[in-house]
């Protein structure tokens, strides 16, 4: 076998497992998209326009409880925030990928390909470029059959299950796997706490204050433990 | 139609976040004080979103038994197992039994 082709296996091979973590959401989002009363075309398109599980889920929930337009993008758009640390670890990298390479990968860098790729920096050009995009192409395949998927059974799914509160749940799981430090866990109480006494705020703009004031506090807890 | 163009800002946004230092600025370097905020940005913004989705038209938290419930034991399983998919089975599982209880 050429060592591209044990390359291409390679990176199929390290991205399915690595899937698997993000079926439940794409189920979620496409069950969102059908209550939200967007289209589902149009709530499909943003698996590929966006290609971002939590941005996908924020943006569509937000639209579909009637926030304005600006407050859902805003908030999708902090969501996705953390990608400019991928993108600055991956900087380097990238350096000595041809510009068509620099242009397309930053498409791909979603959590999973991000935790795949910084692994493999080291490689040469050509190595990372084959692995990065065949982990990258599984990863986005993946995503859009799983997310039509999840569409096709969102009518299906009685209202009543009230299967909207898995998004919370969802996002719960989210934060708690992520919190390894006691700031992380301050700034998200924080988070929550001030959302919730800015609850009155239109076009729930209370979320991103919360938000906001979680990341200062959760900032200064860091700066404190130091 | 906003629908759409909303989806198409946040993906040119979500791209440029992705993108800004591989196509632009590599050989500058974030700053260490936003390196450090940044990483408070998913759980700050996550947490701050649960209870965005709670809140009804009105301004009011919807939020009962049912749903604190969920959120301990998917919270604990969250912790103990570290899997998505066993947090959202017991966590929705919890909701609609604490549900049909009360």
């Amino acid at each position: 076998m050429s060592p591209d082709r044990s390359i291409i296996k390679q990176g199929i091979a390290d991205a399915l497992p690595l899937f698997v973590p993000a079926i439940p959401f794409a189920f979620v989002i496409g069950v969102v998209i059908v209550d939200s009363g967007v289209s589902p075309v149009v709530g499909w398109s943003s698996s590929w326009i966006i290609f971002g599980g939590a941005a996908q889920l924020t943006l569509i929930s937000l639209l579909g409880s009637g926030a304005a337009a600006a407050a859902a993008i805003t908030a999708a758009l902090v969501v996705n925030a953390r990608h400019l640390m991928y993108s600055a670890a991956m900087a380097p990298v990238f350096q000595h990928q041809p510009r068509w390479m620099r242009r397309v990968g930053p498409y791909f860098l979603i959590d999973q390909q991000f935790a795949l790729a910084i692994l493999r920096a080291d490689d040469d050009p050509k190595t990372f470029r084959t692995y990065y995009l065949s982990a990258g192409l599984v990863f986005w395949s993946m995503w859009q059959i799983t997310t039509v998927v999840g569409i096709m059974l969102g009518p299906i799914v009685p209202v009543s299950w009230s299967l909207e509160f898995a998004v919370s749940i969802l996002f719960l799981g989210l934060i708690v796997m992520g919190i390894d430090k006691y700031p992380k866990l301050v700034a998200a109480l924080v988070g929550a706490g001030v959302t919730y006494l800015s609850a009155g705020l239109p076009n729930r703009a209370g979320l991103l204050v919360g938000a906001f004031v979680g990341i200062l506090v959760g900032t200064v807890a860091e700066r404190l433990r130091e | 139609m906003t629908d759409f163009l909303a989806i198409v800002a946040v993906g040119i946004g979500t791209y440029l976040s992705r993108g800004v230092f591989i196509l632009a600025l590599a050989n500058k370097k974030i700053p260490d004080s936003v390196l450090v905020a940044l990483q408070f940005v998913a759980p700050a913004v996550l947490s701050a979103l649960i209870v965005a989705l709670l809140i009804d038209s009105d301004g009011n938290i919807a939020i009962g038994v049912a749903e604190v419930s969920a959120f301990v034991v998917g919270g604990a399983v969250a912790y103990k197992t570290r899997n998505h998919i066993l947090t959202l089975i017991t966590g929705m599982g919890v909701f609609w039994l604490v549900r049909a209880l009360i």
